[in-house]
């Protein structure tokens, strides 16, 4: 199933490597993160962000590690790896580049 | 990356893990949404419909989580897979070389494995065929039910079948009798059975009917089955022969059956009849005899009873027959035990298969250590390449696995390549193993061979493949000052692996010399007699030819005289020398058969069995055709006729035997207190029965004597055999039209077929020490060529500074032969470790034939150690020169401006 949402292809990637970017978080805490920073405007279906968590585990990305959470649970922790945080950068600087394009554009008009 | 690497492992063998990862990461999730919306003030029941909204369809979320695992373990085995291709494509000699090993290695198991699959693992093809076994029955059973076993009478038969954890007990004999009707008169093979034996094997006809009960009542009309094999020889396969009459013994028989193409056990037979139909078995005098015992017996355990049950059952009937029928069973110990019919139709040849398998199992483990030898010589001129991708990033995982998935490529297509030859051998295989067993047809590459090879394929892919992989150090940049200079370690691995297979090599050389040799010691046996010139054929006339009706000793007259006239007229076949007539012959498959005798005076005290001697039948001129020396009394004379004194000749081994001090000649013995007596007139010289065996007490009867139904002829000419042949033919029909003659061949041929099963063994232990041989010697001419290959630029230095060629040579072929003499010495020791192991199954009697796998050699045989030895030394010579001789032709001046 495909993630029921208008994000572009590799945006959610992103995001959740940029939410990484701090603490090691689990799969809760960076959904929440990502609906607070982007003030509930990306509304993410909240269960499409595993199966890219666990693509980014995959490549390699981002690593996980149980652990207890805030509430004295179990759960699944997971931090940027060093290629992890190498891709950010580079992402962020595409993203960047395609968003002021984009905005150039729509200027122009 | 390394973790990527352990994410994928884990995603083949810890599944299951995962998942209940899985489980709980998403459980975590909507327990925390839950919470959050009771937090706002939602009732927990909506609070959770409300999360799993929110949260979206967990089956669905699961499937793609899964789809990321999988895709990306396709993804990255694709790319190892895409690059290990091209890195093979560039060096293709070198991956051609590693595939055709390897397939010599796989092809060599997987042939042996198809044979061990179909003969020793495989159940019966029939119904549930793990549950039929064969009764053997005799005196002191238990101790050797082989040897032992005596057969069971119709009566005996009959009590056994009351046994209830036996849900059929049924019985077969073979008897050879003539089918008449069609062209020429045909002597078939029968099988005289019970009516219910194929419901019992779980056999159905192809065509037809099997028996029913009402064809196995006396007086019932004859019926035949045919089996597949006959049909389709005999008549084309063509189904319309079921109803068709022929002439049998005294009656019409009808074909009411042809079986499908099931291997036929005990033996293989040309047609089926119930036991009525047979004229012995239906005899009353057979059915009345408790002790006529000629029969095999084969039973159904019940599928619910354990086989140890069953012969609890088979005791207590044996305790109880002896005790009811005291004078039937002199003897002690007298009983039946069953055995499973598949053990039984495999034992003989249980140990050679395994041995097999043992040597196919050597030739891959030096297989395995010559690939693994090239890989690591590889690695070395791949070091740079290896330094690169390492400094680039690549982790000691990603190149380890890198390397192991070429050698998985090298091993599964050479393990392809070895499947593809064992297929085209499988006829070879069939061939080899029906000296054996009746299970050779069986033979088939199936599910489990294919298994077993790509399983060994694999297995031997890690293991040539991460030997080199192992050895190499990942040290980035030493690597990538030092140029292409291999590392010490790398040189000693190398070495090891040299000296592993110069030793393997040897102690599989050992197995094929000692075979070899034990080959030769048989073939140069004297068995006593000539084999040159001499054509044999088989004579059987039809049992009702001498009408049954007459009188028992006028019949025997009438026999005696048929052949005595049968006789004369092969005499007068132009370019006859000699001719003898017998029941079987010596080195036949036809074995004469042990029959108990006692001597005049010489009472036996009560209890003690009868001594046995192998009983022979001989016409006058018999011993002169085979060229057998009469070395006491007289050979038989044509005047011993039934009505003559009964006289009989011993063999040296039988009279050194029963008479030790005193000269047999003039004696007299009998079979048994009602016999009539028989004086010996003469002592033969010995003959053996098998090449491999020593002779056996035998004894002597004139044929005129005592008048067999299927005889023997020993013809000694010098005429071609197709012109003999012809002549045979046409005597015999002249003599009368329903006698068939079958069976021509040579006494050489005889001979020859008679070491089959031995030199079939042999040509395949020895093809194995060569495909070793050959491959150590590549093996070591690469080593030695790379070690060259690197000292260039030293020998460059040695002869620069007046080194002679000579010393270069001598240095480079020493290097050589240091590894092989280690290897040797390990070799010896494990060859002599190992046979004293296998000791007591190399030297061990077969069960039926007898047959040692060693004759007359010791283990330890010095001439088989040093001949292998040299052997071994000179080819590993030969392969250190070659690369030797290039390194003393170095040019100084080049060496040195090479680097």
């Amino acid at each position: 199933m495909a993630p029921k949402s208008d994000l572009l292809q590799g945006t959610l990637d992103l995001l959740i490597l940029r939410t990484l970017s701090g603490d090691p978080m689990h799969g809760w805490g960076i959904s929440q993160r990502i609906q607070q920073l982007s003030k509930d405007v990306l509304q993410v279906n909240q269960g499409s962000l595993y199966p890219a968590l666990h693509r980014l585990e995959q490549q390699g990305l981002i690593e996980a590690e149980w652990g207890s959470s805030e509430n004295n649970r179990q759960a699944k922790f997971y931090q940027l790896t060093r290629e992890g945080r190498k891709k950010l950068a580079e992402e962020t600087k595409n993203w960047e580049r395609l968003s002021s394009a984009v905005a150039r554009v729509l200027a122009g008009i | 990356m390394f973790r990527n690497l352990s994410v994928r492992l884990v995603s083949l063998f810890k599944r299951e893990r995962m998942e209940q990862e899985l489980d709980a990461e998403l459980r975590y999730h909507v327990d925390m949404l839950t919470d959050q919306n009771v937090t706002r003030g939602m009732a927990p029941d909506a609070a959770r419909r409300e999360a799993l909204r929110v949260f979206g369809p967990v089956a669905g979320v699961k499937d793609d989580v899964r789809d990321s695992w999988l895709s990306r373990f396709v993804e990255v085995a694709a790319q190892d897979i895409r690059y290990g291709m091209r890195s093979l494509r560039r060096n293709p000699g070198f991956a051609l070389v590693i595939i055709i090993t390897m397939a010599l290695g796989i092809g060599a198991n997987t042939a042996i494995f198809s044979v061990v699959n179909a003969v020793l693992l495989r159940p019966l093809p029939y119904t549930d065929g793990d549950k039929l076994v064969v009764l053997h029955h005799g005196p002191n059973i238990q101790s050797d039910p082989t040897n032992n076993d005596v057969g069971f009478s119709a009566k005996e038969m009959d009590d056994y079948r009351q046994a209830r954890s036996l849900s059929g007990v049924v019985e077969f004999h073979n008897m050879f009798f003539n089918l008449l009707g069609r062209a020429e008169p045909e002597r078939l093979s029968t099988g005289v059975v019970s009516a219910n034996y194929f419901d019992v094997l779980g056999v159905k006809p192809e065509h037809g009917r099997a028996f029913v009960e009402a064809d196995d009542t006396p007086g019932a009309p004859a019926v035949l089955i045919l089996s597949y094999k006959y049909w389709e020889r005999s008549f084309g396969g063509d189904p319309s022969v079921v109803g068709k009459v022929f002439r049998m013994n005294d009656k019409p028989h009808t074909v009411v059956g042809i079986l499908p193409p099931v291997p036929q056990y005990p033996l293989e037979v040309d047609i089926y009849m119930p036991s009525s139909a047979c004229p012995f078995r239906s005899a009353q005098q057979t059915r009345d005899n408790r002790r006529g015992r000629m029969l095999t017996a084969f039973a159904r355990v019940r599928p619910e009873v354990e086989l140890r049950k069953s012969q609890a059952d088979l005791d207590i009937l044996a305790t109880q027959l002896v005790a009811n029928y005291k004078d039937d069973y002199p003897r002690t110990g007298f009983g039946a035990v069953a055995v499973p019919l598949k053990d039984e139709l495999t034992r003989d040849f249980t140990t050679t298969l395994w041995i097999l398998l043992g040597t196919a199992g050597f030739v891959l483990l030096i297989v395995c250590a010559s690939i693994a030898n090239l890989l690591l010589a590889r690695m070395v001129r791949r070091e740079r390449e290896i330094s690169v991708r390492a400094a680039l990033g690549a982790t000691r995982a990603r190149l380890l696995r890198q390397l192991l998935t070429e050698s998985l490529i090298l091993a599964v297509t050479g393990g392809v390549l070895g499947l593809v030859l064992s297929a085209f051998s499988l006829k070879l295989l069939t061939t080899f193993a029906e000296r054996f067993t009746p299970r050779a047809h069986e033979i088939s590459i199936d599910l489990n061979v294919l298994f077993f090879t790509l399983g060994v394929s694999v297995l031997t892919g890690l293991i040539f493949g991460s030997i080199p992989a192992f050895a190499r150090r990942v040290d980035v940049a030493p690597a990538l000052r030092e140029g292409t200079r291999g590392t010490q370690s790398s040189q000693k691995i190398r070495s090891g692996l040299i000296v592993a297979q110069v030793s393997a090599s040897f102690m599989l050389l050992i197995a094929a010399g000692l075979t070899l040799r034990s080959l030769m010691q048989v073939q140069g046996v004297d068995p006593g007699f000539k084999t040159e010139n001499l054509l044999t054929l088989r004579a059987d006339m039809s049992f009702d030819k001498i009408p049954l009706t007459l009188p028992q000793p006028e019949r025997r007259q009438r026999i005696s005289a048929y052949w005595s006239d049968f006789e004369d007229r092969l005499r007068t076949i132009p370019g006859v020398l000699d001719l003898g007539g017998s029941g079987t012959f010596p080195l036949n498959e036809n074995e004469p058969f042990p029959r108990g005798f006692e001597r005049e005076f010489h009472p036996l005290p009560p209890d003690t069995p009868r001594p046995q001697v192998s009983f022979r039948f001989a016409t006058p001129d018999y011993f002169t055709t085979f060229g057998q020396p009469v070395v006491a009394g007289r050979a038989f004379q044509s005047s011993d006729t039934l009505d003559a004194p009964l006289v009989a000749i011993v063999s040296q081994s039988a009279a050194k035997k029963h008479w030790p001090n005193e000269d047999p000649v003039g004696k007299r013995i009998r079979g048994g207190p009602q016999s009539p007596w028989v004086t010996i007139v003469g002592i033969v010289a010995d003959v053996r029965q098998q090449l491999d065996r020593s002779p056996a007490d035998e004894l002597y009867v004139p044929l005129r004597q005592n008048p067999l139904l299927s005889t023997t002829w020993v013809i000694h000419s010098r005429l071609p055999v197709d012109q003999l042949v012809q002549g045979v033919k046409r005597v015999a029909q002249a003599h009368d039209s329903e006698l068939p003659v079958s069976n021509f061949r040579t006494l050489a041929e005889v001979r020859s077929s008679a070491l089959a099963p031995r030199r079939a063994v042999v040509s395949l232990i020895g093809l194995f020490g060569l495909l070793a041989l050959v491959i150590t010697a590549a093996g070591i001419a690469g080593v030695i060529a790379f070690s060259v290959n690197q000292r260039t630029q030293e020998f460059g230095i040695r002869m620069a500074l007046g080194a002679p060629r000579a010393g270069v040579l001598a240095l480079v072929v020493r290097e050589g032969l240091v590894l092989v003499v280690i290897g040797l010495a390990i070799g010896m020791f494990g060859a002599i470790v190992l046979t004293r192991a296998l000791g007591s199954v190399i030297f061990a009697q077969q069960p039926t034939t007898g047959l040692t796998l060693l004759f007359n050699i010791t283990a330890t045989d010095s001439l088989t150690y040093a001949g292998v030895a040299a052997v071994l030394v000179f080819v590993a010579l030969v392969a250190c020169l070659m690369p030797a001789r290039r390194a003393a032709s170095v040019d100084p001046m080049i060496a040195l401006r090479a680097q």
